[in-house]
């Protein structure tokens, strides 16, 4: 089972935490899995299970290091900029793409990937974080912006 | 709009996207060898709980039955088997005059029993003895040839039990020492308990995030620092400490079977984990709770002998944290916590009474432990435990 999900749910890590704690969430995530294993009742695919232990996990360790509460960074983000064009987002590489959602600011990041990636809607956002559905929303348009300016200067940087 | 489009294009981007992972399957290995053992504790308390709970129905169960007036404690308590003897062999009753007023009680017993083998031997359906060879049943007994038979030849004649009352009867021996074994069941009485818990502790709580909310009742003291504090740990693995309580309880009978108990008890938990004071990160913090509590059990006693007693009980007790306190680095902070914290307890225990108005008694038990706000320990995360109450026990 390890061999087979830790190269899926690693990214999952990343995009959270960056790649420098990801390693020990995804350590922390699979022992949680193991350990659970038992309550994963067969409704949902499995994988979807397993990937929201790891963005149980990934949440906590942002709470212990309490990066969710900073709001310096978020505040410093601009709410609106330009978009992406089409065509760029596919010049640049996954791996790459992981590391520019795992620079974005803590509150941001975490925000933008449980809307835009997981799906999960601004009410539930603000609940697993412990902040306002406006303020989700907010965060989310904070971190779209900033996300496209990364993207654009990294797609730039390569021509 | 746009934004919808980037959101689609960068989920299309991220949907099952795999990256090589570094190997922490050693670290994995490690942790799960760890827990495995936490596992194996936890299901060997429960096993020992289990264990005293059968053994103390198999006293239940097994107890031979006893008929009102049988007396059994005699022969066994001097030692001696059921003797098969004619009278012949028994010795020379003294004089009365040359018996003391009051015999020890191991001569009063050897000659009890001494009693009993005689009325055995009268009776032909009993003994194997021939007929023509007693002549005690053809005679008065004064006729006997008793007088003749060397004293050498029982044992027990050895003993000054010659100068024991032989005529006593079982109503001649001391009323408080045969009155509980000629009865099918004792009358429990007024006892009052010294005791102490042991409680099964696991620590794979999952300790995710306790929310302010969880101090609540904190915050409606003081109101000091409780918001600073929030336990918060990186792991699904608390620390958390055995529990320890200790009391004095004082039981009443209320028929012949069910009895009333209350008392006052203090328990202490103590949990270790990582926490934020002041947006810093202490790790292995301490948090010690102190617990007063009134217990009141209904305890229903299947098996009352003299010296071994089962039963089984229910309790409920209101707990009050009298303190808590938090310990991190350096620093302590006290809170005060509100409310009470209610729990319901279930189990069978087993009493040795090892002097008449003294015993041991072990009381394991299921203990759960409801959900009233209280802060976190071993009791909001595990609320259903095992028990193992050990204790003395006073007849009042």
């Amino acid at each position: 089972m390890y061999e087979q999900y830790a190269s899926r749910m690693y990214p999952v890590c990343v995009r959270y935490l960056g790649r420098e704690d990801a390693k020990d969430v995804l350590q922390e995530g699979f022992l949680t899995v193991f350990d659970k294993i038992g309550s994963y009742k067969g409704e949902g695919s499995f994988e979807g299970w397993m990937r929201k232990i790891f963005i149980n996990a990934s949440l906590m360790q942002l709470r212990k290091s309490d990066v969710l509460r900073r709001t310096e960074d978020i505040e410093q983000a601009p709410e609106t900029g330009g978009t992406v064009e089409n065509g760029v987002l596919e010049q640049i590489g996954t791996r790459e793409l992981l590391d520019q959602i795992g620079s974005l600011p803590a509150g941001l990041r975490s925000v933008f990937n449980l809307f835009v990636v997981e799906g999960y809607s601004h009410a539930e956002v603000g609940k697993l974080l412990g902040i306002t559905e406006q303020s989700s929303r907010s965060q989310l348009s904070r971190a779209r912006t900033l996300l496209q300016e990364k993207i654009k200067k990294l797609y730039n940087g390569k021509q | 709009m746009v934004s919808n489009d980037f959101d689609k294009r960068l989920r299309d981007r991220l949907e099952g996207v795999t990256e090589t992972a570094p190997d922490v399957w050693e670290g994995i290995s490690k942790g799960l060898e760890r827990r495995r053992r936490q596992v194996i504790f936890r299901r060997f308390s429960v096993a020992v709980a289990a264990a005293a709970a059968v053994v103390a129905l198999a006293l239940l169960v097994f107890r031979g039955p006893r008929t009102e007036g049988e007396v059994t404690a005699p022969v066994q308590i001097a030692g001696t088997e059921q003797p098969v003897v004619t009278p012949a062999e028994i010795p020379d009753e003294p004089a009365p005059s040359e018996t003391p007023d009051i015999a020890p009680i191991q001569q009063q017993i050897a000659a009890f029993t001494k009693k009993q083998a005689v009325a055995v031997a009268q009776k032909p359906a009993v003994t194997e003895t021939p007929v023509e060879e007693t002549p005690a049943v053809e005679g008065p007994a004064e006729e006997t040839p008793v007088a003749e038979t060397p004293v050498v030849e029982q044992p027990a004649v050895e003993q000054p039990a010659v100068d024991a009352p032989s005529l006593l009867t079982e109503d001649d021996l001391p009323a408080d020492y045969w009155e509980e074994e000629s009865r099918p069941h004792r009358t429990h009485t007024s006892q009052i308990s010294i005791l102490s818990n042991l409680t099964t502790v696991s620590s794979d709580g999952d300790l995710l995030y306790i929310p302010s909310a969880m101090h609540a009742s904190s915050q409606s003291g003081k109101g000091q620092a409780s918001s600073q504090v929030e336990p918060i740990t990186a792991t699904n693995a608390p620390k958390f400490y055995v529990p320890l309580t200790v009391g004095l309880q004082v039981e009443f009978p209320i028929t012949e079977r069910f009895s009333v108990g209350t008392g006052l008890n203090y328990s202490y938990l103590v949990s270790q984990y990582d926490m934020l004071v002041d947006k810093v990160m202490y790790e292995g913090a301490y948090n010690q709770l102190h617990y007063l509590g009134i217990p009141v059990t209904l305890s229903y006693h299947f098996v009352q002998t003299p010296h071994v007693g089962v039963y089984a009980s229910a309790s409920a007790a209101a707990e009050k944290c009298v303190s808590q306190r938090y310990v991190y680095g350096s620093n302590t902070l006290n809170e005060k916590v509100g409310g009470l914290q209610w729990s319901a307890k279930a189990g069978v225990g087993v009493e040795y009474w090892f002097i008449p108005r003294m015993g041991l008694y072990f009381d394991p038990s299921l203990v759960y432990f409801f959900d009233n706000k209280q802060p976190f320990s071993i009791r909001t995360q595990q609320p259903l435990q095992a028990n193992f109450e050990i204790g003395l026990r006073f007849k009042i």
